[in-house]
């Protein structure tokens, strides 16, 4: 499909230092941070600006060279894996803030920008963009665009399609388009934006973005409360909300990843304890100081078994950072982990946990819950190893039927990790079909040989596992 | 699935191997891919490509020895690990699998193979090329550069400070005792490393002379050699490396503490145990020699526990604003990080100002440096604005090899400020 020429094509557009073509390079575009596929691509395009990529498209357009677009490539759904092979289209050389505008209240980035460096930019200023993918620093804007990532904050200040103000895009047959503005207030047209706003890189490549910001809380105050239940711990959650309080971040860790928190937590009651809620509050000093005591009450006459408000802010980082290590932790048990992405109602959040719990029991197979409590985005993630046929598969079983259950509550299939590989197999369950037919036309109209990361959500990938 | 064999050391760390879950976070420590931004410069590509090696997915070609050895070793990566896989162990095990497949290529080969280890004849190459130093390259005023570096680096332009006209070994006897009236509280030995024997004399000498002042025997074997750094950390030249621990093994045999004034060879030291002990009465060695090597600013503030008044700012350098660089070496691998600047807190003379990242990898990593100069230079440069913010008249740091990058960088940036030892602030 790709020739020696089309190669030599995209080395004149982008020039020599910014194209990969060894086997040890294609290697290392071969995956994400998903431990089912890997899929070598033939060549790898690291353009530097707008103009490159739109001849990148032209010229795979012309020929019907597929392109994945990719940033950081952490993404946890398999999206960025190129698995029909052709061109990786890698943006991380694209990565200049360009403007941080402290009067309007918003900033121009490129994509290739990685989200910690955009928020320490943005820090300095007193600024701040709320959506905090646990892979921030690695993940680039562009991706966090495109899988409208979420995150712990997104309980207060939802997710990524809410502060994206204005988009440059490139279509798939080389085309720039500009959407949106500058402004937080914009009634021109079809929202397109939301077309690319997880779009999963199947639509068009984003190529600049503006984004709304908000003034960086002056204040955050942490409550950490250890629950013996899991259950308890759920409908504890549910107070908390019920209360009038609207916490940053509600974040649940279950007794897997407890290891983390040795030396913070007494060991007796890590020892005999289920369930780690960490919940922030942000705000002016005086509000956030009162709130967190409210929800520490709220906690202890919930049944908690040890509440506490750090006060160093060493001791706070600390246990953001067990927190923030969950992933890793787990993955770092086993040789496979199914790490999945349900969102249900807060209020079949103890619900969901005990069924699935029960279903992981009946399979026999280790499971573990770490998520956004307070907005009901779960992962449970169950642990297995692809080498093991037999285990595999009842692993795999188990997960179809938790997934069945998030929905059967009213769930969704994916929170915050989008379809990419990983979810595509429920997509039909989980989607209206006539809702997937008009995705299908609308992927006719944008691109219309199907080049742009092919094989992704609703496109079946070949069955090569 | 490709023999073991052909992977003895990689085999050894196979559960970091397996640790690493590519989440991808190293990509916001890694100095290298914060240049380059490709995948195989980071840590999570590194091992992928490792893991498609021992696999047979790849082979070790020029391609995947280039891709191993654009690797500072600054651990930084490993140190922000959430599952807390050691790369610096993996890339230098696969360097070292690499060699015993491959072989060194010159002139490496000749250099590591034949002239680190053989500290005498190494000092007359030295000398030897020093006299040519100044027809072929600009020269530094003040100082310095390894050997094997200095060759490689011949013609790229880079400031290379001179050879010392009279090398450390023969400047100062193998035994120097405190003056009389001072109480021998210590018998020490001092490790000199190639740099401050060949290239600061000066500041052993001051070494030696604070330290007897200070009521501390040292003892300079002339048995002791190269650290073996270069050798099986950059290169993989493990069987090499063997030889010279044994000999530095040797030499210190007798001494309850060996100090060293460069953090890459006190890690190096270190690290012998985990690289390149073949068996028990090795390992147990290698072991006991670990425990008894210790940073210079270690060995002053947690074990002579000198009080500040000990410290004396040379004359001319008093009233001068300090900062401090932090060598991978000294803080991610030795765990030394309060020690200096415990001591640059203390000292009334001078004003000392924290620079910010003073942690951050300054890109030389030995051999790195010569294979990569541009990149090198490149991540040096942002240690370079970061010095600048600090508005200091001297940085100093507790590695030769920092030194002669900051020196290096410096004056490529014509900036006055000046590269020190820490040690070489005292009077």
């Amino acid at each position: 499909m790709i020739t020696s020429k089309h190669i030599d094509r995209l080395r004149q557009i982008v020039g020599k230092e910014n194209i990969l073509t060894s086997r040890e390079d294609l290697v290392a575009y071969s995956y994400d941070a998903t431990n089912l596929w890997t899929h070598m691509p033939d060549v790898v395009v690291l353009p530097t600006n707008t103009e490159q990529i739109s001849e990148i498209m032209k010229l795979a357009n012309e020929n019907k060279i597929p392109v994945t677009p990719r940033g950081g490539g952490t993404n946890v759904s398999g999206g960025s894996i190129p698995i029909k092979g052709g061109i990786v289209l890698c943006t991380t050389r694209m990565n200049r803030v360009i403007e941080i505008n402290k009067n309007n209240l918003n900033a121009v980035v490129e994509p290739g920008v990685v989200l910690q460096d955009f928020q320490d930019a943005l820090a300095r200023e007193g600024l701040f963009f709320p959506p905090d993918p646990q892979s921030f620093s690695g993940c680039t804007m562009g991706g966090v665009v495109a899988e409208n990532s979420g995150g712990p904050s997104c309980l207060k200040y939802g997710v990524t399609k809410q502060y994206v103000l204005g988009l440059e895009v490139v279509l798939a047959d080389g085309r720039t388009m500009k959407i949106g503005g500058l402004t937080p207030k914009n009634r021109t047209g079809y929202e397109l934006i939301m077309l690319f706003t997880g779009s999963e890189g199947t639509l068009g490549i984003i190529t600049r973005i503006t984004l709304r910001l908000l003034p960086a809380p002056k204040a955050n105050k942490t409550v950490v409360a250890v629950f013996s239940d899991v259950a308890v711990a759920g409908e504890t959650v549910s107070e908390i909300i019920a209360s009038g309080i609207l916490p940053a971040k509600i974040e649940f860790i279950d007794n897997w990843t407890f290891e983390k928190f040795k030396g913070l937590l007494p060991q007796d009651v890590l020892d005999s304890s289920q369930v780690i809620l960490l919940i922030q509050v942000d705000g002016l000093p005086e509000t956030v100081e009162a709130e967190a005591r409210q929800i520490v009450d709220i906690c202890k006459k919930g049944g908690a078994s040890e509440v506490r408000m750090p006060e160093d802010q060493a001791e706070v980082d600390r246990y953001w950072q067990a927190r923030s290590a969950h992933f890793s932790d787990i993955s770092s048990r086993t040789h496979t982990i199914i790490n999945e992405d349900v969102s249900v109602p807060r209020d079949r959040i103890a619900e969901f946990i005990r069924i699935s719990q029960e279903k992981a029991k009946q399979y026999d197979v280790p499971i573990s819950f770490a998520g956004h409590a307070g907005d009901g985005n779960f992962h449970p993630v169950v642990l297995t190893d692809t080498r093991d046929k037999e285990h595999f598969q009842r692993a795999m079983r188990c997960v179809d039927e938790i997934i069945e259950t998030a929905l059967s509550l009213g769930g969704v299939l994916s929170g915050e990790h989008g379809i990419g590989l990983e979810k595509q197999r429920f997509l039909k369950k989980a989607m209206d079909p006539q809702a997937i037919e008009i995705m299908r036309q609308i992927k006719d109209v944008l691109d219309p040989n199907h080049i742009l990361n092919p094989g992704k959500i609703w496109e079946e990938a070949p069955d090569d596992e | 699935m490709t023999s073991s064999i052909e992977f003895e050391q990689l085999n050894k760390f196979q559960s970091d191997l397996d640790k690493c879950t590519k989440c991808g976070f190293c990509m916001s420590y890694c100095p290298v891919y914060q240049e380059e931004r490709v995948e195989s410069s980071v840590a999570r590509g590194k091992i992928m490509l490792i893991r498609a090696l021992l696999s047979g997915e790849l082979t070790a070609t020029d391609e995947m020895a280039d891709q191993l050895n654009r690797c500072t070793l600054c651990m930084t990566c490993a140190q922000n690990c959430p599952a807390g896989t050691q790369v610096p162990s993996i890339v230098t095990a696969a360097r070292a699998d690499k060699v015993r497949q491959r072989g060194l290529s010159f002139p490496y080969n000749i250099i590591f193979r034949w002239l680190l280890p053989r500290r005498r004849l190494f000092g007359y190459v030295v000398r030897f090329a020093s006299w040519f130093q100044g027809i072929f390259m600009p020269r530094t005023e003040g100082t310095i550069r390894h050997l094997s570096l200095f060759l490689s680096a011949l013609g790229k332009g880079r400031h290379i400070p001179q050879i010392a006209p009279k090398f450390l070994r023969q400047s100062v006897p193998e035994i120097n005792r405190p003056p009389d009236g001072v109480e021998v509280k210590y018998t020490i030995g001092y490790f000199t490393g190639c740099m401050t024997d060949f290239v600061f004399p000066e500041l052993g000498k001051k070494i030696v002379s604070f330290l007897t002042g200070n009521g501390v025997e040292m003892v300079v074997p002339r048995g002791q050699g190269c650290c073996g750094a270069p050798v099986f950390l950059g290169a993989g030249d493990f069987d090499t490396g063997r030889m010279m621990a044994d000999a530095n093994v040797k030499a210190f045999k007798d001494l309850d503490y060996i100090i060293t004034d460069c953090a890459t060879c006190a890690s190096a030291m270190k690290d012998y145990a985990r690289f390149l002990a073949d068996g028990g009465e090795r390992a147990r060695d290698y072991a006991d020699f670990a425990d008894k090597v210790k940073d210079i600013t270690e060995f002053l503030v947690d074990i002579l526990q000198l009080p500040p008044s000990a410290y004396r700012v040379a004359d001319e350098l008093k009233g001068k604003t300090v900062t401090w660089h932090e060598p991978c070496h000294l803080g991610r691998y030795l765990g030394v990080k309060e020690q200096p600047r415990q001591i640059l807190k203390s000292l009334a003379d001078i004003n000392y100002v924290e620079m910010p990242d003073a942690d951050r990898c300054c890109g030389m990593a030995g051999t790195f440096s010569i294979y990569y100069y541009d990149l090198s230079r490149k991540i040096a440069d942002r240690k370079i604005a970061d010095i600048e913010s600090t508005g200091a008249d001297i940085v100093v740091t507790d590695c030769p090899g920092c030194q002669i990058q900051l020196t290096d960088s410096l004056i490529q940036h014509g900036m006055p400020v000046k590269v020190m030892h820490i040690m070489e602030l005292f009077g």
